[in-house]
């Protein structure tokens, strides 16, 4: 077991605000028509015992990622030192197998055709002391970014996997 | 995404749910210092400086009213590139909301206006000619003085745009003009601030969060406007701490998402509502006895008025069960520490002032006013307050009866704003010329056809207005109709004015020059002020000089308060609650300074109302088309419609033209229970026609599980295109996406008889378009 960096979210301080979600694209200055963070509506149940939660998803930069695993040019790699999962433009032949395959919808193609995806800032900000901006403007802190083990942090991508891939998701 | 998946995938485990929210911060290490640390000053300018950009403190100027969160503004090359939270600031502490952090590309639309026109084709026709600012300037100028001779001063309107900094100035040129007719929504706080005042003496509009175990959230979305604010810290705080909040509304917005329960109403029927809450209050003596004989005036008359007015008689309008109603009427009596967060929604509706007094005598005789917990008067500061703007001292009788159409009942005018007489009805006077004809209205920072109801009445009312001048940073819905169109500068091109809000007061900082020959909405005034002659009321044309003398009070000029480049924060005196002594007395500011309560007692039966000609005690009244006030409607409308007035992405009827947030929000949609779509054959994102008695719109369908089956609801200000998307504009009338031409404007069935509000509810039928 190690130590990885993680996104930590919870939903009962999400206002679903989108603020998360803005903030990545005007940070790293996104382009139209991608986004590498999404806010989701959940909903469970039915009317009039409905309920609705939400959730932030980028990048889980996953334990075992399995973008990483069906690259077919190793262009995706993971870490080694704090288990951020990064991709590399260069080498990336835009085949879109790690599209198919994220349960996450993380790696986006844009205009150019190569894989994007949150990097959790990793060139922009010093992550040993500064958040990224999408943590940043959260209003009340349902999104962070935390060290966590290894064991812990696959609970909450199979948590979150369960969560957005129900029927019910919704932008 | 598709929503006509079984009812099993609707019912996500619960242990996941459980799992999912359980996870987080045990066992792991968080980043830096917990909370982060925003942006400070210092930091802000440390990363702009690595990134080789400059910071520049501001407020952000996206959403409204109360658009005071501080920002650092960073540019690079000249150009304002992004935004992040001023940690320092009380408002947002640090955080920034969606519409905040796309700030830029609103500054840099394509929809922005590059300089002054004047009109060269046929009102409608959208042909303009290009002129000099003098040259607008002059053009309104000689326009006004030839109007104000021929028909006299109140032939110019003012309609209001949110409540701005600004505003102060707005009516400040029309008193130096000589024109009451400053146009008020007629939809918006106003009407609560009204209404709160004229039976519990002030407007606490508050709940006391931090110390409350129940809030019900009546029509209010409290998380949209202000995103990143204060308030929602408090709600969410409030839950975390094990307060519990029922939310009532039609639909099941995020906020209710996070709320304990949902009582899903009817829209239009809260003031049925209400009346059976009392009802149940009144008859269960649940009441605060002690309170009620020392401080209210008519409880009897109450008690006896309520009768009429059972829970079973309220289910039938609201769509809530009866004991349902009971149940929740008791749990706020008898929970000590209770308030009612109270919305908007209620002040779209022709029983407006009902409900709002109707909830307001409800606080009271169950105990919850000004105690803590409950609905609490404003905290104030050690902040000196800094001179208005508002030439209020020059109010007469005389003034007030030159109203075109009073927002308020003229016995009531001013109100708490300045005179005022209502948005729709300055449009409505040029039609009926009655009792006279506005000939010109201005239009600063608000679209008339996007954002009243009654279109297709407004846009014939635009065609017959002699003269219209549009006053704003980008295309607007109803420039086409403009006479001169003024190109204003956005907040960010500019450094004034400074902003207060509570205890924190700070200067606005310039971010970038003007992006083209563009001044900002404040120097427009003064120059259009000295070009009439009546400069010395507009400081000889220098914004700096009116802020100087607004600061006089706090003993700085706006170059020392400049010096604070995160402003300044006053100690907060520390609250006391039941200050019933005190508020009870207070002076109205109408005319004849009349206290807001004549018996210096809350106003359960209003002798002030009475006097005036109007029921002391609340009704009810039917919206004008409804399921049980119009049951004939409902063969061919089986559904009531309402709409939101501002969503997560956008405010009000702006910011379509954005792209970060036309790409969340892409489309007018209208929220379907998937069970009334189903029955229709409609799936989710389908095209549908929307058809009320008044006009149909074209909207996506959105399959919305937290609706009422027999409730639609739309978000109103849809028109404006997204270039950079290739959106188009869509029509303003029928086949559009505008609610607004959805309604019934019937003078007789659609607006509240005191306080004007109009109502947006209707009844349509839904069929694929």
């Amino acid at each position: 077991m190690s130590i990885e960096y993680a996104f930590s979210f919870s939903k009962e301080k999400c206002t679903q605000c989108y603020g998360c979600e803005v903030a990545c694209k005007s940070w790293r200055d996104g382009e139209l028509g991608v986004s590498w963070r999404r806010v989701y509506k959940i909903w469970t149940g039915r009317y009039p015992e409905v309920k609705l939660a939400s959730a932030s998803v980028s990048c889980m930069h996953c334990v075992d990622p399995v973008c990483v695993k069906i690259c077919p040019v190793q262009a995706i790699q993971k870490r080694p030192e704090d288990g951020i999962v990064v991709g590399d433009k260069s080498k990336c032949i835009g085949c879109k197998s790690c599209e198919k395959e994220c349960p996450f919808g993380a790696p986006q193609f844009g205009a150019e055709g190569k894989m994007q995806k949150c990097d959790l800032c990793l060139s922009q900000v010093d992550l040993g002391k500064d958040p990224p901006p999408c943590v940043e403007t959260c209003p009340t802190k349902a999104l962070q970014v935390v060290k966590m083990e290894t064991k812990e942090k696959k609970a909450i991508e199979q948590n979150i996997q369960k969560l957005i891939g129900s029927a019910a998701n919704t932008r | 995404m598709s929503k006509g998946k079984k009812e099993s995938q609707f019912l996500l485990d619960r242990r996941t749910f459980l799992k999912f929210a359980g996870v987080g911060i045990a066992g792991a290490t968080l980043l830096g210092s917990f909370p982060f640390e925003s942006f400070t000053l210092d930091e802000a300018m440390a990363a702009a400086a690595k990134a080789g950009e400059t910071v520049v403190p501001t407020f952000c100027a996206m959403c409204g009213p109360a658009a005071n969160c501080g920002v650092y503004a960073f540019t690079k090359n000249g150009r304002f590139s992004k935004v992040a939270g001023m940690k320092e600031s009380p408002v947002n502490a640090g955080a920034v909301c969606p519409k905040g952090q796309a700030a830029p590309q609103w500054v840099y639309s394509p929809d922005r206006l590059k300089y002054p026109m004047k009109r060269v084709g046929k009102k409608g026709e959208g042909k303009f000619q290009q002129i000099t600012w003098d040259e607008a300037i002059g053009i309104i100028a000689d326009t006004l003085k030839q109007q104000k001779q021929k028909y006299g001063p109140e032939s110019l309107g003012m309609l209001s745009p949110a409540r701005r900094t600004y505003s102060d100035y707005l009516f400040r040129f029309l008193i130096a003009h000589g024109s009451p007719n400053y146009g008020h929504s007629g939809i918006c706080a106003m009407q609560m601030g009204f209404t709160f005042h004229y039976t519990v003496g002030d407007w606490p509009r508050a709940v006391d969060y931090a110390n409350s175990d129940l809030v019900l959230v009546w029509g209010k979305q409290p998380i949209y406007s202000g995103p990143a604010q204060d308030g929602v810290r408090a709600y969410v705080n409030a839950k975390a701490r094990g307060a519990k909040i029922i939310a009532i509304k039609p639909t099941m917005e995020p906020d209710v998402g996070l709320a304990d329960e949902w009582m899903p109403i009817r829209p239009g029927t809260d003031a049925a509502l209400a009346l059976a809450m009392l009802h149940v209050v009144v008859n269960e003596n649940l009441i605060d006895k002690a309170f009620v004989e020392q401080w209210c005036y008519g409880y009897d008359q109450l008690k006896e008025h309520v009768q009429k007015y059972p829970p079973p008689w309220a289910e039938k309008i609201t769509g809530i069960p009866a004991n349902r109603i009971a149940e929740v009427a008791r749990l706020f009596a008898t929970t000590k520490r209770a308030g009612i967060e109270l919305g908007n929604g209620v002040e779209h509706v022709p029983s407006s002032n009902d409900a709002i007094r109707a909830v307001a005598i409800l606080i009271a005789i169950t105990g919850h006013l000004d105690r803590p917990g409950g609905n609490v008067f404003g905290a104030a500061s050690k902040m000196p307050k800094p001179n208005t703007v508002h030439l209020t001292e020059r109010y007469t009788q005389e003034w007030v009866d030159k109203l075109v159409y009073p927002e308020f009942p003229k016995p009531f005018q001013p109100a708490l704003e300045g005179t005022s007489s209502a948005y729709y009805g300055l449009f409505d006077s040029v039609l009926t010329e009655k009792p006279y004809p506005m000939r010109t209205i201005i239009a600063p920072g608000t679209q008339a056809l996007a954002s009243t109801r009654g279109s297709k009445r407004v846009v014939e009312a635009l065609k017959k207005l002699e003269f219209y001048v549009v006053v704003d940073v980008a295309r607007t819905a109803d420039m086409p109709y403009a006479d001169v169109v003024i190109p204003v500068a956005t907040p960010y091109e500019i450094d004034h004015p400074f902003e207060v809000r509570g205890n924190w007061i700070m200067a606005r900082n310039r971010v970038i020059e003007p992006l083209a020959d563009n001044k900002s909405i404040f120097e427009f005034l003064c120059d259009l002020g000295v070009k009439m002659g009546y400069g010395a009321d507009f400081w000889g044309g220098s914004m700096n000089e009116s802020m100087n003398d607004q600061l006089k009070p706090l003993g700085m000029t706006i170059d020392e308060l400049r010096k604070h480049p995160t402003g300044i924060k006053y100690e907060m005196i520390p609250r006391k609650y039941e200050n019933y002594e005190t508020v009870f007395k207070r002076k109205s500011p109408r005319i004849s300074k009349a206290p807001f309560l004549p018996q210096g007692k809350v106003a359960i039966y209003n002798t002030s109302f009475k006097e005036a000609g109007y029921n002391p005690l609340p009704q009810w009244k039917e919206p004008p088309e409804s399921i049980t006030g119009t049951p004939e409607l409902t063969k061919k409308y089986p559904l009531i419609l309402s709409d939101y007035h501002t969503s997560s992405v956008y405010t009000a009827s702006w910011q379509r033209n954005v792209p970060f947030l036309r790409e969340i929000v892409p489309y007018p949609t209208v929220h379907i229970h998937p069970d009334t779509a189903s029955a229709r054959g409609i799936k989710d994102g389908d095209w549908v026609r929307v058809e009320s008695p008044h006009g149909w719109i074209k909207v996506k369908a959105q399959l919305y599980p937290g609706t009422r089956p027999d409730t639609v609801m739309v978000l109103h200000g849809w028109w404006q295109g997204c270039k950079e998307l290739g959106f188009e504009d869509y029509p303003l009338f029928d086949g559009g996406a505008n609610v607004n031409i959805m309604y019934n404007v019937d003078p007789q069935k659609a607006f509240d008889p005191v306080v004007t509000a109009m109502s947006s509810q209707t009844l349509v039928q839904i069929s694929k378009a």
